[in-house]
């Protein structure tokens, strides 16, 4: 073919001019360690990295979050130790205070360290939560929980529960409101209660009794009526009060002290010997707060013991308070075990999180990163390139028929 | 005979004289652009009949040839109207594409930064800290989407200029190729074309087909009628015809090219215009500027409605219900292209954001069909069609297409034509509405609670506000809510609200007023736009509340949903999460550039190969001129060698006197 002399100079240059952009991008590649300079060098790669540094970054984000979740439940994990040892020392206190050789003065001794300790628990169940506000209100971060009120602790927070999002499908609450942990906190045996009506005129006495079939539940108010006829036989009935009207479950049963009375799953038994008339109730536990479990131990330390009545007032008093803080006790530390749960699913979650954290910076870096060796042998392959035609173009410029002619 | 030997020889030194002369021109004109190659053609002279043979007289120049060939130079134009117009297109894409790869500076890494601050409020719902980087996020976000539109704005205006300026040099050269059609013209009636002006008019056709894709076919008296478009005369024998660039009358962001013959002046479609740098500009723009644009605009419009949607249904740590964080960009409706449009009661259009999950990124446009007495709207992207219901004058008609609401009014005419950008603001108009920090909704505004005394195990579950609350919340009362064993009921439902229970079996609906309500664990209660169920065995006379949430505090509810709105399909009617809308836009815009930079890389090889093959007819090989200027040079010596013979044998004559 014929060629024309400034086409032959117009490819030449242009042929340099690829080359040389060529090398320059190979460089650039070198230079920032990137095989993408643009989305237009692998579109669907450019895609993909973004969606990924997507998913990583909410990776990154559950790790801050669980950072957090943890500072808040190690703060109340803290709290809740020192709950226990407070509780602890009120339960060995109101031991101690049971002995029978201590005077007035020992238990109203007793009663000012308990009302110590009730300041104390107060005040740890108003800890902070390290960010200013309070641990144990709830969502109520800004408010105090419990403020006294007279004789009474009020509670001010809510039922709140602040869950944070630890893992993509795992919402984890970072806190226990105070009405879970310190309030609520049924008495006697933790499901029914047993008492006897105030005006009874016999001996008798019921005991706390227990749960033997927790299906068999129905949270109705039962009494325990007993009669005692002109033969001296005695015998009672038990009336279901809630149903309207009441019905009876059980009439006219010979009493056998100390024998096993069972209803709706409910078990105890009646000691000694009932009056004609002698009323028992039994129903559902009460709930109460520790604070009020407290109160009302130091108050039973502080009445006067003149009487018998008041004698045994006392050891009720005190039976229902060690019984009662136990199942505080028990609370505070079914707290514990959750908020150790959550510590522990922490760790866990963690160690995924980092080993999905390593799979998306693998995958990042399969989607952008350069093959090093293969960049720099390209780089040497495009370098001797143009050198290569940077010389022909020399040589092949210099070549004319004007050379010859003279 | 020696007279003829003289002649002969003059006839011979001229030839090699205008053979040297056109040898020297090539040579000077070897890099001229356009400059095709000229030899002379010779051929000889007549014979005179000397009665025993014809004895030659001679030779003599017919012509200077030129040498072109027509069919490779339409090649070339062509080749270069597709390589201009790729160039171009990969030039103005080249710069979007260089902004998406930034990555520390695109939109991700703000987008993330946000959703970081949502989570950090989740973490610190009371906290006034988290809360101000909370704001101070959203505004770089805004600011960040801003900046893209920016550019791209940018962009157009730099389209919009260089239209202007590609106009006036089609213009230009317009008129120098209908000059020069008069001057080819004129200087051709003697039967030879003047080479080099027709050289120079080839070559002002090529430089024309740079800016737009031109026709150029023969016209008479050896003149060129030169077209673009579809088929809009440019140039015809002496006289050019003008564009205009001009702003479109329905969209002002845009100007466009309109052809002027006489007095009239009619816009040019886009489209037809292909070719060239105006084409490559004209395909960027259509093609990738506003797609981009739109893209953009739909993830700020998605991201705007989904957060104001969540923030509406909490609480903020005033105890109101959440305004809108975002300012909600709002659709572009462009004019009426019909330009016969009833002057008193024209066809009115509106369109506002119904669903932000169902738009997509295309531009429509509302035609009225006459015929049919119905309008169509036509989505461009695929050009899916939605006809409406029949209109009744004076309307309103609303009906919803894509997420859209077009509400259409006034007595519309056959032709009427409305194109509407939905998305191409979204961007722009993105920002942030409040910089209190006390009015992020970070809480949940209804919360449930369980009496203090309750002796059962029952716990409600946290209390669910729909979309319904927001209306409500004047009339919302607090309620508690009392089990009774033996009609395991619950009572204490505000009067005046209608409750629904649903079952696995199915859901009940009890009328307003009805106060006792059966109780079933793990059954959804619903009332007053709020859901909760209760889960365990309540007893006797135990009491939950429900209430509004008191304000301040930790509590992030809401903000924990406004977090999951980050990985929540959002867009493309639940399809794509706003990241991946994003990097949808990202590989788009990057499978064009690469797309063109491939196709440009063809069309700059098919160019260089069309050239190559032009230049091997037309070019000037030096060599070869060395070779002519030789031949001549020896021609040249030759013919005068034969003159000097022809002297000699005049002196052999008049020596025979002596």
């Amino acid at each position: 073919m014929r060629i024309s002399t400034s086409s032959l100079y117009a490819t030449s240059t242009s042929q340099l001019g690829t080359l040389q952009s060529q090398l320059a991008r190979t460089q650039m590649q070198l230079s920032t360690n990137k095989r993408m300079l643009a989305p237009s060098d692998d579109p669907i790669a450019s895609a993909r990295a973004l969606e990924v540094t997507q998913s990583q970054s909410v990776n990154t984000q559950f790790t801050t979050n669980r950072a957090n979740a943890r500072s808040s439940l190690s703060q109340e994990e803290v709290s809740l130790s020192s709950v226990q040892s407070v509780i602890q020392d009120i339960q060995a206190t109101a031991v101690a205070a049971g002995s029978g050789a201590n005077t007035a003065a020992d238990r109203a001794t007793y009663a000012n360290e308990l009302q110590g300790r009730l300041d104390d628990l107060i005040a740890l169940a108003n800890s902070s939560d390290g960010n200013g506000g309070y641990l144990f209100s709830g969502y109520q971060s800004a408010t105090p929980p419990f403020v006294k009120n007279g004789a009474n602790v009020d509670y001010n927070g809510d039922d709140g529960q602040v869950n944070l999002q630890v893992a993509g499908a795992r919402k984890l609450g970072t806190n226990d409101p105070g009405s879970a942990v310190f309030n609520g906190i049924p008495t006697a045996n933790g499901t029914f209660a047993t008492a006897a009506n105030s005006a009874n005129t016999g001996t008798g006495v019921i005991s706390t009794g227990t749960v033997v079939d927790a299906t068999a539940l129905t949270g109705h108010k039962y009494s325990v009526d007993f009669a005692v006829s002109t033969a001296g036989a005695t015998s009672y009935n038990i009336t279901d009060n809630t149903t309207v009207p009441p019905t009876s479950v059980a009439s006219n049963v010979d009493y056998v002290a100390g024998q096993a009375i069972t209803v709706a799953g409910m078990q105890f038994d009646v000691k000694g010997t009932p009056g004609d008339g002698d009323q028992f109730t039994v129903q559902p536990s009460d709930r109460q707060s520790l604070f009020t479990t407290v109160s009302k131990l130091i108050d039973t330390l502080r009445a006067p013991v003149v009487t018998d009545k008041d004698k045994a007032a006392l050891d009720k008093g005190l039976q229902d308070a060690i019984g009662n803080l136990g199942q505080g006790l028990d609370n505070v530390l079914a707290v514990r075990a959750s908020v150790g749960t959550r510590l522990k699913e922490l760790d866990t979650l963690d160690a995924t999180g980092s080993d999905a954290d390593l799979q998306y910076q693998t995958t990042l870096s399969g989607l952008q990163d350069l093959d090093i060796v293969k960049a720099i042998s390209l780089f040497t392959q495009q370098t001797q390139s143009l050198q290569a035609a940077q010389k022909t173009f020399n040589s092949m410029s210099g070549l004319s028929l004007f050379n010859y002619i003279s | 005979m020696a007279g003829d030997l003289l002649n002969i020889g003059k006839t011979g030194l001229f030839a090699a004289q205008a053979g040297l002369a056109t040898t020297g021109h090539n040579i000077s004109n070897a890099s001229v652009p356009g400059y095709s190659r000229q030899t002379i053609i010779q051929s000889t002279t007549m014979p005179q009949n000397m009665g025993y043979g014809f004895v030659g007289s001679g030779t003599q120049v017919t012509d200077i040839k030129r040498f072109s060939d027509a069919f490779l130079n339409t090649q070339v134009r062509s080749a270069q109207a597709a390589s201009s117009a790729l160039d171009t297109y990969g030039t103005q894409i080249g710069q979007i594409d260089n902004m998406l790869a930034d990555s520390t500076s695109g939109l991700s890494p703000a987008m993330q930064d946000f959703f970081k601050s949502v989570q950090d409020v989740s973490a610190a719902a009371g906290s006034t800290p988290s809360r101000q980087a909370f704001l101070s996020s959203a505004d770089a976000l805004a600011a960040r989407f801003q900046s893209m539109s920016g550019q791209l704005d940018d962009l157009r205006n730099g389209v919009n200029t260089q239209i202007t300026t590609n106009v006036a040099e089609i213009n230009s050269y317009a008129s120098q190729i209908a000059q020069l059609n008069d001057q080819i013209s004129n200087l051709s009636s003697s039967g030879h074309l003047p080479n080099d002006l027709v050289d120079a008019r080839d070559q002002l056709v090529l430089e024309l087909n740079k800016h737009v894709k031109a026709t150029a076919v023969p016209g008479e008296n050896n003149s060129l009628t030169v077209t673009i478009g579809s088929g809009q005369p440019l140039v015809v024998s002496n006289r050019a015809y003008q564009l205009q660039a001009v702003n479109s009358p329905t969209d002002p962001t845009r100007t466009v090219v309109a052809y002027v013959s006489g007095i009239h002046t009619t816009i040019m479609p886009d489209k037809v215009l292909s070719g060239g740098e105006l084409g490559g500009l004209m395909d960027f723009r259509s093609t990738t500027l506003d797609g981009a644009q739109n893209a953009l605009g739909r993830v700020a419009i998605g991201l705007a409605a989904s957060f104001n949607g969540q923030q509406a249904l909490g609480q903020t740590a005033n105890g109101q219900m959440g305004g809108p964080l975002f300012a909600s960009p709002k659709p572009v409706v462009l004019g009426n292209t019909n330009s016969i449009s009833d002057p008193v009661s024209p066809t009115t259009l509106g369109v506002t954001i119904k669903d932000a999950t169902q738009l997509t990124t295309s531009d429509y446009n509302v035609d009225y069909d006459a015929a049919n007495g119905n309008f169509v709207v036509t989505r461009l992207s695929d050009k899916q069609k939605t006809a409406l219901p029949a209109y009744t004058q004076p309307g309103p008609q609303s009906a919803d297409v894509d997420g859209l609401t077009f509400t259409l009014g006034g007595n519309p005419m056959a032709g009427d034509s409305i194109g509407v950008r939905p998305t191409v603001n979204g961007a722009s108009e993105f920002q942030l509405l409040t910089h209190d920090t006390a009015a992020i909704a970070a809480a949940a505004p209804v919360i449930m609670g369980v009496g203090a005394a309750n002796k059962g195990n029952a716990k409600p579950s946290d209390a669910v506000v729909d979309s319904t609350f927001p209306g409500k919340v004047a009339s919302f009362a607090p309620a508690t809510l009392t089990y009774q064993v033996n009609t395991n009921e619950l009572t204490g439902f505000t009067a005046g609200q209608v409750v629904t229970v649903k079952t696995a079996a199915g859901s009940t609906a009890y009328t307003a007023g009805t106060d006792t309500i059966p109780y079933v664990a793990g059954a959804t209660y619903s009332f007053d736009g709020v859901s909760t169920s209760f889960s365990g065995q309540p007893i006797d006379g135990d009491s939950f509340t429900i209430k509004r949430t008191a304000p301040g505090g930790n509590d992030n509810r809401n903000m924990a949903l406004m977090g999951q709105l980050q990985s929540a399909k959002l867009l493309d009617g639940g399809a794509t999460t706003l990241q991946g809308a994003f990097a949808q836009m990202v590989s788009t815009v990057g499978n064009k550039a690469r797309e063109v930079q491939v196709t440009g890389a063809a069309a700059t090889t098919s160019l260089a190969q069309a050239t190559a093959s032009q230049q091997s007819v037309s070019g000037v090989n030096l060599d070869e001129e060395a070779a002519s200027l030789l031949k001549y040079q020896q021609a040249y010596q030759a013919a005068g060698k034969v003159m000097q013979i022809a002297s000699t044998l005049f002196d052999t004559l008049l020596s025979l006197g002596h």
